[in-house]
């Protein structure tokens, strides 16, 4: 390696920015075609149904509209492959067929000139429901003889993935077991920007924008579905109003509108109203976990065992529906030497809006487990809540590990990571019990917890790709610009800049000369998308890959031009130079002249072109749990400690965030202000869900926060000022070392909160906090009746 | 059930949008928001949940930060309305939107337009410390940033030191 210096960690302005601050970026709902035509859906006001007719009533009086549109007109659509051969059938289609299984289902869809008239029609449309008996909770849905969505399953069970480990259950035997009932309630990603389909089919050609995480699959699943070949379909992300995993899944509208636009032969768009968008998007977590632990009286953990119940709604969303929780099984130990595991999972359907994929995928219902359980053991044993993690942290000495669930965790800083999170706490917590001592009605706390987030995931058995790789093809032009295209997508995180940064490196370009493309199937190499902090990973392990190929080439082109040898060439600045004497150089635009348009200027050998392309699948990645629930399903790991200060007002139970802490170690960090602000906001929202958020429904099935009247999610005032202190491990098997950054902030606020709530309360009597959203009623329920 | 009339009642209206003269005819039930965007092709003003709360399509009608999706476009007759578009320079950015690019102020952008506004609409020393920041931002939602980009970036345009 040359010693030119690098971009990696270097604080660099991003290239998304102008367009966004400008008003210049474009967005799904700012896409407008000649002679388009505007989608409403009309959605099922009844949680459960069967339906018996949809009719146009008065639809058509108004100017323009068309339709009602329902399944039965979508004789050449296909459901949904189901992938998955361990879990219960459900064909998904894309509008209603026979019955509905959640309010906000689409039944039907008006088409007409604006929005305003496709909403009114589908308003005045006449359609006859007939009730069913809704099922509204995992008891109901699990008790003998109750109704059933799906008439063709014996029950209500979409999963079951029961787990009973000789191992484990042996050490109970004589030791004391702690347990608990840990649920992490109903809420969901809610990006600012709802989700939008565009569609266009012209000249034998479908052509769909859409704010997708992942538009390679929405190409294949869309020719699965539509009677058109992948190559008739190209799919495009136009810049994305945030994801956070609610836009990694394949959605009805996404079939809908396309096959809207091949049966009228005019452009459709269709863009989600909030309404819709709490009602249809996925929604995420409300996951109970039973856990039960064997621990030493030196506060040990040996082993853990029990069970995560999901209350899944209808089990109608591909890819992710129950993966979340799988990857809680995955990862219940956190990063603590805990020898044994038998939890199994069981993902049950009711009455409700789909759950699918949410920032963290799993892991803050498994971090929120067992992070109380090791707090209950501490206090039953008279540990400290610190001290009782120390003695079961993983340290250098550990590593490799392999945890107990069979993720190997490859590098990390946990011991160090949390040690400092500790001392700061400290500090932190003296200083605003200095500044909130005079009030005895307000009390301080804190609490500190650990995880470790599995990044890079299998895109596992539940979707029929099994794999992890993505890919990049690197060109550069006749003037030395480079244009990288990726099978990633960016939904807001800073991807194209990630890339710019690595291109810049790896060619010794510089980074206004690279161009990076995503979101085009035309224009990109098939990959799988942007999910589970999988992006700068993948692409920059493919991206490398690729360059370096590239470099050997445009070595060779600059060696011959210089009359040099090839191994004294060295690329930085924009050009290839002989090392150690700066007059001798090339541009790469001299290069690329040669390899593209004055090929008689090669040496002899090499091909004309100036382009490479690869993939990358990250090593050691297995797909399939074993009977235990063992896999080593990620490429790597992050990890993390987190500390929440709090104030309770004992009077109200009002809980106020004073401060955040976190120590985080992502491996190799690309751009420090990219990954703080993933570490911070990520931190927000989890806030936003341990305080804030919450889906309700009434005990008869109907959605109760359907705006952000009564879904409310956390604002400048309500999330506290942060400080992030980093760690660097770099992955051992990554090129770079990079690991990723995109969920783990959202992991650690659920524990972290509730440890500093009992913390605040301690001495008083209060019960343990075992769910969340931690609303100022539930606190108040845990203080003992005066 | 009778149909609803569609309500075409169209109305004649004049605005000055971005310092140029508008004349459209509109029906009387547009919003603001949805004749800046489909009619006028302003697409920076972005709708996060056309009910008022998110902030996301705030203008400026008369100086003042409005919400374009609570307002119809015919209240805004004889009015001057200013969009994102219009307060950016024609070349490179304004001291705030350059301070949210250095602060990391946005990550997808979509709420950046409403933030910027709501900041563009008020008096600095109404707001001379970070809670009063925060307070006033308390009105716009972002769901990726976590807030702090924002505040850093605001404290550094108005020359605060935290
Ligand atoms: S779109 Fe107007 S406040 Fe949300
Ligand atoms: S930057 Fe994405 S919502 Fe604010």
């Amino acid at each position: 390696m040359t010693a030119r210096p690098t971009h990696i960690g270097a604080q660099v302005a991003r290239v998304e920015d102008d367009r966004l601050l400008s008003g210049g970026a474009r967005f799904a709902a700012d896409i407008a075609l000649p002679g388009m035509v505007e989608a409403a859906f009309y959605r099922s006001p009844l949680p459960h149904a069967r339906i018996v007719g949809v009719g146009a009533g008065d639809a058509l009086e108004i100017p323009g509209a068309f339709g009602p549109f329902t399944a039965g007109d979508m004789t050449d659509v296909s459901p949904y492959p189901d992938f998955d051969e361990h879990a219960r059938p459900v064909g998904i289609f894309p509008l209603a067929r026979e019955r509905v299984r959640y309010a906000g289902a689409p039944i039907a869809v008006m088409v007409a000139d604006d929005r305003y008239r496709a909403e009114d029609a589908c308003d005045l449309l006449d359609v006859d429901l007939d009730p069913l008996d809704p099922v509204v909770t995992t008891d109901a849905a699990l008790a003998p003889g109750a109704p059933l969505l799906y008439p063709d399953w014996p029950d209500n069970v979409v999963i079951g993935f029961p787990v009973d480990n000789p191992d484990a259950n042996a050490e109970f035997d004589g030791r004391m077991a702690v347990s608990g009932r840990y649920e992490v309630g109903r809420h969901t990603g809610v990006p600012m920007e709802t989700r939008g389909v565009v569609a266009e089919f012209r000249e034998g050609r479908l052509t769909v924008w859409s704010s997708t995480q992942f538009p390679h699959i929405a190409r294949t699943m869309l020719s699965y579905c539509l009677p058109l070949d992948e190559n008739d379909i190209r799919v495009i992300v136009p810049d994305v109003g945030g994801g956070f995993g609610v836009k990694a899944e394949f959605y009805p509208e996404e079939v809908t509108i396309p096959w809207l636009a091949l049966r009228l032969g005019r452009p459709v768009r269709w863009i989600e109203d909030r309404r819709e968008h709490l009602l249809a998007t996925c929604h995420a977590r409300d996951l109970v976990l039973d856990l039960e632990a064997a621990v030493d009286e030196d506060g040990r953990f040996r082993a853990v065992r029990g069970m995560a119940v999901q209350d899944l709604g209808a089990a109608e969303m591909y890819p992710f529906g129950y993966s979340p929780a799988f990857t809680a099984i995955g990862h219940i130990t956190g990063p603590y030497r805990i020898p044994h595991q038998s939890v199994g999972l069981l993902a049950v359907a009711t009455n409700k809006t789909p759950c699918g994929a949410y920032r963290g995928f799993g892991i803050p219902e498994a971090t929120f487990a067992i992070e109380r359980l090791m707090d209950k053991a501490a206090d039953r044993l008279g540990i400290g809540r610190n001290e009782i993690r120390r003695r079961n942290l993983i340290g250098q000495g550990d590593i490799p590990y392999t945890t107990s669930a069979g993720a190997i965790v490859d590098s990390g800083s946990h011991r160090e990571a949390f040690e400092e999170t500790v001392r700061v706490t400290a500090e932190r917590v003296e200083h605003w019990r200095a500044v909130l001592g005079d009030d005895p009605g307000i009390r301080v706390g804190s609490g500190v917890v650990n995880y470790i987030e599995g990044v890079t995931p299998t895109y596992f058995m539940t979707t029929g790709h099994w794999t992890a790789y993505d890919s990049c093809s690197v060109r550069v032009n006749p003037d030395g610009t480079a244009v990288v295209s990726v099978g990633v997508s960016t939904s807001g995180q800073g991807l194209e800049s990630m890339l710019t940064t690595l291109t810049a490196e790896a060619l010794g370009v510089r980074r206004d000369q690279v161009r990076v493309v995503m979101g085009d199937t035309d224009r990109t190499p098939y990959g799988l998308g942007s999910w589970g902090s999988r992006s700068t990973n993948v692409a920059s392990g493919a991206l490398r890959i690729a360059s370096d190929r590239l470099l050997e080439k445009a070595t060779r082109i600059a060696a011959h031009l210089l009359e040099a040898s090839p191994e004294d060439i060295e690329a930085h600045d924009g050009a290839l130079s002989v090392r150690g004497s700066p007059g001798a150089s090339v541009t790469w635009q001299q290069v690329a002249t040669a390899a593209n348009i004055r090929t008689v200027d090669l040496p002899e050998g090499v091909e004309p072109g100036l382009e490479a392309a690869a993939t990358y699948e990250p090593p050691g990645i297995e797909h399939v749990p074993d009977e235990y629930g063992r896999v080593n399903a990620a490429a790597t790991y992050t990890n993390a400690s987190h500390a929440a200060v709090v104030s309770v007002d004992t009077g109200t139970g009002q809980v106020r965030m004073l401060e955040y802490i976190v120590a985080h170690d992502c491996g190799t960090v690309i751009n420090p202000q990219i990954v703080r602000g993933q570490v911070v906001g990520g931190v927000a929202q989890g806030i936003g869900g341990a305080l804030l958020e919450q889906l309700h429904y009434d005990e008869w099935g109907n959605p109760q926060s359907t705006s952000f009247l009564d879904y409310h999610l956390p604002g400048a005032t309500e999330i506290p000022t942060m400080q992030v202190l980093h760690f660097e491990s770099p992955a051992p098997a990554m090129p770079w070392g990079a690991k990723g950054a995109g969920e783990a902030g959202i992991i650690g606020p659920g524990p972290a909160i509730a440890a500093a709530v009992e913390d605040a309360l301690s001495g008083m009597g209060v019960a343990e906090i075992t769910r969340t959203p931690i609303t100022a009623p539930y606190v108040l329920s845990l203080l003992p009746t005066p | 059930m009778k149909p609803v009339p569609d309500p075409a009642g169209s109305v004649a209206v004049s605005m000055e949008v971005n310092g140029r003269t508008v004349e459209r005819t509109v029906n009387s039930r547009r919003l603001l928001a949805d004749l800046l965007r489909d009619e006028l092709r302003l697409t920076g003003t972005h709708l996060g949940c056309e009910h008022g709360v998110c902030g996301a399509c705030t203008v400026l009608v008369d100086g003042q930060p409005v919400r374009s999706c609570l307002m119809l476009a015919v209240q805004a007759d004889g009015c001057e309305v200013t969009t994102v578009e219009g307060i950016t320079p024609k070349d490179g950015l304004s001291p705030m939107q350059q301070a949210f690019k250095d602060h990391h102020g946005l990550q997808c952008g979509f709420c950046t337009p409403g933030f910027l506004m709501t900041l563009a609409g008020v008096e600095p020393e109404d707001h001379p410390d970070e809670e009063s920041v925060r307070e006033l931002l308390a009105g716009n939602l972002c769901r990726c940033t976590g807030y702090e980009g924002i505040v850093d970036a605001v404290m550094a345009a108005w020359d605060r030191s935290r």
